[in-house]
């Protein structure tokens, strides 16, 4: 297809003709939609107008008090150029924003969506497709960014007064900014696309974006851990005040357009036409070469790229072959069965070759290590040796530091048995016909499912157990029984969430982040959850009841190893029985 | 089923979604060495009828014998008899195609030696020796067809039950695909198989099932079809479309011409 040789007045037509398909099709969605699904639409849409009627109410009341004379006399600190800095913030953080966030997205709606074959040999311009591309992926986003800027933005207009050319104004350098963002960020990924497989590049990006935000979302419990008891001091906000003021440089070109819009507002019109003017002056030009680029690079591009996908790798997988394989299911020869260990085998190389799953799985070790420091320093601070307290609520206060171990070694091995019980059956995805085909008895399939979860799930539990036990010095007993709550707390949670699982099944995702599509996988584990405390209960209950009545210890190991056993036997067997006949059904809609 | 050369036998299949009947009182059979062509148009009940023959659906009412066990009260015997390849090869795409091969050897509990020596055989007829130790995501359309017949040949399997097998392959494989099923047929297994391609029906098949709108319409040999449809020294094609309704389709065609 060469668009060079079509007529440039087809190329509008040709967008549109491609934004009224994708109109289209959603509205086909939402037409076909289940009643329950619309309504929730509906009141979805109706929650976001009333979530920016909120935003917009609240920043005018805000921006119109920092504007008060009062304050300024009552507090001597004059907000207002810190508030000319809030249009530059916002669109600052929009088009940093759109262009990170745009480029998995992009990745993933300009080289491995399914409808590319048919657009590319469609009589359609390669500049049309790229830019219904463009605007598909940066819709969302923009959607975001808008939903919380635009009410900042118009409450700034109308607590300053400003003109009225601010308003519409506003909008399009969002629109245009947003634009542009997304035509770098897709440049990038072109040229990404032409060095790497884009496949691989999802999937690594897949599994950093999902690591980062992991570690970013516990950085906090970081930062108080290592500075505790800082708060936030009222020098310290003078100083970010003065510091995001000084980042108003009319030399950064992001800059230009928060300062024009403010500067028109506020009937400065020669700088403010000359700043708006460059802004979109220069979006447009950046844009306009973005598409010119496009169209050499994204076909040749996507082209090369379904060369790559079929070409051979002979040798980068040979470890994979009979004289160098190492059976990851070996060590249970001898006692599960032949399609049980196949399964188990595969599993687990499935689950190491996807980056997008591995990513899945580095949460909980990354939850482990970091709770671990904070529980660590926690105890480290805590004294229960005043001489006030009764000898039992001393016991029993060492006891609950003892077993704030199994706590956080349950919280791990929860956190890991979400992705691998909860998706479990998910998991396998269009393949599944491969399982129901084979001869392989109802209770093996669970069984191995069951085993793929639960093994990582208490190898990871276990170990952030034992090496909290040495740290902490417990007791040859106390982690011995330690090690049978979590034992069989986690084979109790592995087995409602894998009922949950199998009745939530999802056979037909294309993105492994997508498995969970339904909410009876989130019900299992809000149930696991809310079984836990229950069953941890039963376990370490008794020996509080036996220190407190001074009876000797083992009376309570015993009564605790009964009761939290049973109800956790009853937790590990129960649910998978119930919804053994919907294994037989699975992936028949 | 007391003849035991009849290796697949339905008897009033039904398959109801919803309003919609799919499948409806078909009843056939098919014998050891035979291959058997399962023709229709598009919507007609091809691919339910086969997942219900491989265990993949259950049928609303009916029953299914495969290789002398029924599919719904004895799954686990029935499965371990028949080799199943899909219309579209879905298959992990992580694994490796020896590991993939590796993995359904392991669900029908084969030996270990055994097992490797087959694979090596089966990647090797297959021409995937090469590509053996590459994931299957970097397998074209036609590599994955090819290791997804495979992996249906791992157990040699007494029925073997095919969708559409020759789609998205070369001549060379497509050939070498034929080859193999008659090469199974003639040792004794019985091959059911869909296709589109009424050539490959009318030179492969010993008897031809034609289905429409979830009926089955016509079984027998080309020459019983031939006087089933009362045309004589017909082409399959001509048969076909006088069976299903679509004669007029081609008198259109022709005036077309």
């Amino acid at each position: 297809m060469n668009s060079t040789t079509l007529p440039a007045s087809r190329f509008l037509p040709s967008v549109w003709k491609l934004l009224r398909l994708r109109m289209r099709i959603s509205l086909n969605s939402f037409r076909h939609a289940r009643i329950r699904a619309k309504i929730g639409i509906l009141i979805l849409a109706i929650a976001v107008l009333v979530f920016a009627a909120v935003c917009f109410y609240l920043s005018w009341l805000l921006l119109s008090f920092l504007r008060s004379p009062q304050l300024v006399r009552f507090t001597g600190v004059d907000p207002a150029p810190f508030l000319t800095v809030v249009p530059v913030l916002i669109f600052t953080g929009l088009f940093l924003g759109i262009l990170l966030s745009s480029f998995g997205v992009l990745l993933q709606a300009l080289y491995l969506s399914g409808d590319m074959d048919f657009l590319l040999t469609s009589p359609v311009p390669i500049r049309a497709v790229f830019v219904m591309k463009l605007m598909q992926a940066v819709l969302p986003n923009f959607g975001l960014f808008a939903l919380f800027g635009l009410p900042v933005l118009y409450g700034l207009g109308i607590s300053g007064g400003y003109n009225f050319l601010y308003y519409p104004l506003v909008i399009l350098t969002m629109i245009l900014l947003a634009l542009t963002a997304a035509g770098v960020s897709a440049l990038i990924v072109m040229l990404v696309a032409r060095l790497f497989p884009p496949r691989r590049v999802a999937e690594l990006l897949g599994f950093v974006g999902a690591t980062l935000s992991i570690l970013c979302s516990q950085f906090g419990s970081l930062t108080r851990l290592y500075q505790p008891g800082r708060d936030i001091a009222g020098n310290q906000v003078d100083a970010l005040f003065n510091g995001l003021t000084k980042l108003n440089t009319p030399w950064l070109p992001l800059n230009w357009a928060g300062r024009g819009l403010v500067e028109l507002g506020q009937g400065h019109w020669l700088s403010g036409i000359l700043l708006v003017g460059l802004t979109l002056g220069l979006c447009g030009t950046i844009f306009w070469f973005t598409l010119i680029t496009a169209e050499r690079w994204y076909y040749t591009g996507w082209a090369s790229m379904q060369v790559v996908a079929r070409r051979s790798k002979p040798r980068s997988q040979a470890r994979s072959s009979p004289a160098h394989r190492s059976d990851l299911a070996t060590p249970f020869k001898l006692i599960l069965p032949t399609p049980v260990r196949g399964i188990l085998s595969k599993d687990f190389l499935v689950l190491r070759r996807d980056l997008r799953n591995l990513s899945q799985l580095v949460t909980p070790l990354i939850f482990g290590i970091i709770y671990s420091l904070v529980y660590l320093q926690a105890v480290g601070r805590s004294s229960p040796d005043s001489t006030d307290m009764p000898a039992w609520l001393i016991s029993s206060f060492r006891s609950l530091l003892v077993y704030g171990n199994v706590g956080l070694a349950l919280l791990v091995g929860w956190t890991l048995l979400n992705r691998l019980a909860g998706m479990s059956f998910s998991a396998e995805g269009r393949s599944y016909w491969i399982l129901k085909a084979s001869p392989v008895h109802t209770s093996h399939l669970l069984i191995a499912k069951f085993l793929v979860a639960y093994l990582p799930a208490f190898g990871l539990g276990g170990f952030f157990l034992v090496g909290l036990s040495i740290l902490q010095h417990v007791s040859v007993v106390s982690f011995v029984y330690s090690l049978l709550v979590v034992l069989m707390c986690l084979a109790g949670l592995n087995g409602i969430m894998l009922a949950f699982g199998v009745a939530g099944a999802n056979l037909s995702w294309e993105d492994p982040r997508r498995m969970n599509a339904g909410i009876k996988g989130c019900m299992g584990s809000i149930v696991a959850v809310a079984a836990l405390p229950i069953t941890f209960g039963l376990f370490v209950g008794p020996l509080w009841i036996a220190a407190a009545l001074n009876l000797p210890a083992i009376y309570g190991y015993l009564a605790g190893g009964v009761l939290g056993g049973a109800v956790s036997a009853f937790c590990t067997l129960f649910p998978p029985w119930v919804v053994r006949g919907k294994v037989a059904r699975l992936g028949e809609a | 089923m007391s003849d035991p050369s009849i290796l697949i036998a339905t008897t009033d299949l039904i398959k109801r979604y919803g309003e919609n009947i799919a499948v409806n009182h078909v009843s056939f059979e098919v014998h050891a060495g035979e291959v058997f062509g399962f023709l229709g148009p598009n919507g007609a009940g091809k691919t339910t009828t086969i997942k219900i023959l491989v265990g993949l659906l259950q049928p609303s009412s009916g029953k299914v014998m495969v290789a002398g066990y029924d599919v719904q009260t004895q799954p686990l015997q029935a499965k371990a008899a028949s080799g199943y390849v899909p219309d579209t090869p879905n298959l992990y795409a992580k694994l490796t195609g020896r590991e993939l091969l590796r993995f359904v050897g392991d669900l029908y509990d084969l030996k270990r030696d055994q097992l490797e020596h087959r694979l090596d055989e089966l990647l090797r007829t297959f021409d995937l020796t090469v590509a053996a130790n590459d994931t299957i995501d970097s397998y074209s359309h036609g590599m994955q067809q090819k290791i997804s017949l495979a992996a249906a040949l791992v157990h040699d399997p007494k029925v073997l039950v095919l969708d559409e097998p020759t789609v998205g392959l070369d001549p060379k494989s497509a050939r070498l695909i034929k080859d193999i099923l008659r090469q199974m047929a003639d040792r004794g297994a019985a091959v059911f198989l869909s296709t589109h391609i009424l050539e490959i029906a009318e030179r492969m098949c010993d008897r031809i099932g034609i289905i429409n709108k979830g009926e089955l319409i016509a079984v027998g040999t080309m020459d019983e079809l031939r006087s089933l449809g009362k045309t004589g020294g017909a082409s399959l094609e001509d048969i076909f479309l006088s069976l299903t309704g679509g004669a007029e389709v081609a008198e259109i065609a022709e005036i077309l011409k």
